[in-house]
């Protein structure tokens, strides 16, 4: 019992961070069929913005979520401004230029902060475990949970009931007649990126206690963030949720029967099998294709 | 299709190519300059191999570098079972293996005794996982975006089993300390002319084989599928066999280019089969021209060589990745056809007659509604 609880709750850990890095992702190509090779380095600059915060300017990670989502998006938006605008009719581009863009943020931070691993610390209130239902708990873990959900929801209703989100679905739908409508298309992609940079970035701040902090750390969220995109289907944000929830437990169990490596292994051949099985995601959305 | 003259001028072009790489031995004597230019031509043959499955046939594969890396290992293997100086006596074990405890030598490290079944393994064996992973999606008619994110996560998950198989395949470390490859008596040690002739053999050949593939037509239906892949479909054709096939030919075309780098590198490592070399690959194949084998070959030279010959140090590295990061951007947005392509505007400028105004006209109307003109231009979807 203690073993089926406690596995669950590693589960539920690992599919919070999937969630938290797939959100963005989910987000920009859901809605702009943008795939952003970038979003790895982009949670990248979310870990390394907090360590730089942390060892130079003293703030703590807590305080400093909002400057992460703040400055990250802002990445974001200079990217989608100059760069991305000028290649949504030529969306396999947009794989090459955004994998360009990774490599110059990827190299510009090894050169401005150094190759070497970095280290950011946990808040002091969430280092002690927790007793829940009578499990210990890491407090952290929790949290990053409940962040997670709050976020989600954050995005649920950014999406579905506001004015912005209106446009957006309206641009997903078709962007031409969404424009006859007087959708002002590009600021609404250009803001969507921004979003998704900024919540790849409060990503990056929230896992980096938990990994070390390298410059190439994002290849390897990019992948898993893509797959669990793809999983649940397209422009499907419960999808996303549900094959980020999936994908943690599965990896969860894999790496308790046998090692990490083979769980990631194992995981990644599935999804690549369910994708030929069911090349529109597991909650495909029905969207009439432009 | 502009006809012939177009073709033989292309052809032209690509024998001063070939030519022009057989005889720098002539001029070059410095054993340790040869080896690094017989590396600059492996990395061209390796970007010919994902000029044929990308740019002719619109498959992007980010995954090049597993064909890359498995044609690698095989040759390490069979070079490693040859390394006179075994660590130990039990049936000739490899050192990294007794490290690890292995007692005996497992069964697929068996045939690699041959240096015949080895050469044959270093194709079969990329050209083998290629066909697997090609007939699981193209029968599914997975295109685009989908391939390029299977083919990535491909990579990840080969990457991550060799480095985990630290037993079988050495690990981080990869197969180190391997013997000279001798064949028909000729020993190609890394510093020898005879391996650079070997390296600058191959690639002309491939590369004049691959011209009259791609103007065949088996070339000419990939390139229309690369174009329009519903219109092949509808004329009939089995559209994912064909792009099955040329999934194959590029990973086989990988494979030589692998077996060919653990003979100038001395050693082969996971490192041959991560996503910085895969990146790398793209990145020649679109600053040379991704629709042109010989750009594509040119692209991996001229970028690897002016690294090569620029500095070598850690430092000078990461500014350069940052600067062929931003080259890169700028080829996607401004160069699709990469820079072999300004090859082709500086030739019609001089001939303005060329192309009549109704080709043009037909050209245009064709870019605008998607299509593609010639068998230049390249599909963007």
């Amino acid at each position: 019992m203690i073993d089926i609880v406690s596995q669950i709750s590693v589960g539920l850990s690992i599919a919070s961070i999937l969630l938290l890095i797939a959100l963005g992702l989910a987000i920009i190509y859901g809605t702009m069929g943008v795939i952003n090779l970038a979003h790895g380095e982009f949670v990248m600059l979310g870990a390394y913005a907090v360590w730089f915060l942390q060892t130079y300017l003293g703030i703590g990670l807590l305080a400093g979520l909002i400057l992460v989502f703040i400055l990250i998006g802002l990445v974001g938006w200079v990217v989608e401004r100059s760069l991305i605008r000028h290649l949504y009719n030529r969306p396999l581009d947009t794989i090459l230029a955004t994998w360009g863009v990774g490599v110059i943020l990827q190299q510009g931070v090894r050169l401005a902060a150094g190759a070497e691993l970095r280290y950011v610390k946990m808040p002091d209130i969430l280092t002690n475990p927790v007793t829940f239902l009578g499990y210990d708990e890491s407090a952290y873990r929790i949290f990053i949970f409940v962040v997670a959900v709050a976020l989600l929801l954050v995005t649920y209703i950014l999406v579905f009931r506001t004015e912005f989100g209106l446009q957006l679905r309206a641009i997903t739908q078709n962007r031409d007649i969404a424009r006859c409508f007087g959708v002002n298309a590009g600021r609404i992609y250009s803001l969507t990126f921004a979003y998704g940079a900024g919540l790849a970035g409060l990503a990056g701040a929230l896992v980096s206690p938990l990994k070390s902090v390298s410059p190439d750390m994002g290849t390897n969220y990019v992948v898993d963030a893509f797959l669990v995109v793809v999983a649940g289907g397209v422009q499907s944000l419960l999808g996303t949720v549900a094959s980020s929830y999936l994908i943690g437990q599965a990896s969860g169990v894999l790496a308790f029967l046998s090692d990490d490596t083979m769980a990631k292994a194992i995981v990644f051949l599935s999804v690549v099998v369910l994708i030929r099985l069911f090349p529109q995601g597991l909650f495909a959305m029905r969207v009439r294709r432009s | 299709m502009r006809g012939n003259g177009r073709i033989k001028r292309t052809l032209l072009g690509y024998i001063v190519f070939c030519i022009a790489i057989l005889i720098v031995p002539i001029f070059i004597s410095d054993a340790y300059l040869l080896n690094k230019f017989a590396r600059y031509l492996v990395f061209g043959l390796l970007s010919v191999a994902l000029s044929l499955s990308w740019g002719y046939a619109g498959i992007l594969n980010l995954g090049q570098a597993v064909s890359f890396g498995l044609g690698s290992y095989c040759m390490a293997m069979a070079l490693k079972l040859r390394t006179i100086p075994i660590q130990t006596g039990a049936g000739g074990l490899p050192d990294f293996m007794v490290w690890n405890n292995v007692q005996t030598l497992p069964w697929f490290w068996e045939p690699f005794h041959s240096y015949a079944f080895a050469l044959f393994a270093g194709i079969a064996v990329p050209v083998a996982v290629a066909f697997l992973i090609g007939w699981f999606i193209f029968r599914a008619r997975v295109s685009g975006v989908y391939v390029a994110i299977i083919t990535l996560a491909m990579l990840v998950v080969i990457n991550l089993l060799i480095i985990d198989q630290q037993r079988f395949t050495g690990g981080f470390n990869g197969i180190t300390d391997l013997t000279t490859f001798e064949l028909f008596g000729v020993q190609f040690d890394a510093y020898s002319t005879a391996l650079y002739y070997l390296a600058a053999i191959i690639l002309s050949l491939t590369l004049l084989l691959g011209f009259a593939f791609i103007n065949s037509k088996t070339g000419l239906i990939l390139q229309a599928i690369r174009d329009d892949e519903t219109r092949v479909w509808y004329f009939g054709y089995d559209v994912a066999n064909y792009q099955n096939f040329i999934f194959c030919v590029s990973a086989a075309v990988a494979g030589v280019a692998g077996m060919l780098y653990t003979l100038v590198m001395e050693f082969a490592s996971p490192t041959f089969l991560a996503v910085p070399i895969s990146l790398s690959i793209v990145i020649w194949c679109a600053v040379g021209g991704r629709a042109s084998l010989v750009g594509a070959a040119l692209g991996a030279i001229v970028v690897t060589g002016v690294q090569g010959s620029l500095s070598d140090t850690q430092a000078f590295l990461d500014t350069w990745m940052l600067i062929m990061g931003a080259l890169f951007i700028v080829i996607v947005l401004f160069l699709p056809n990469g820079l072999i392509s300004m090859l082709e505007l500086i030739w019609r400028k001089k001939r303005p007659l060329q192309g009549s105004a109704s080709a043009r006209l037909v050209a245009s109307r064709a870019s605008r509604t998607g299509q593609a003109t010639g068998h230049r231009a390249v599909s963007s979807r």
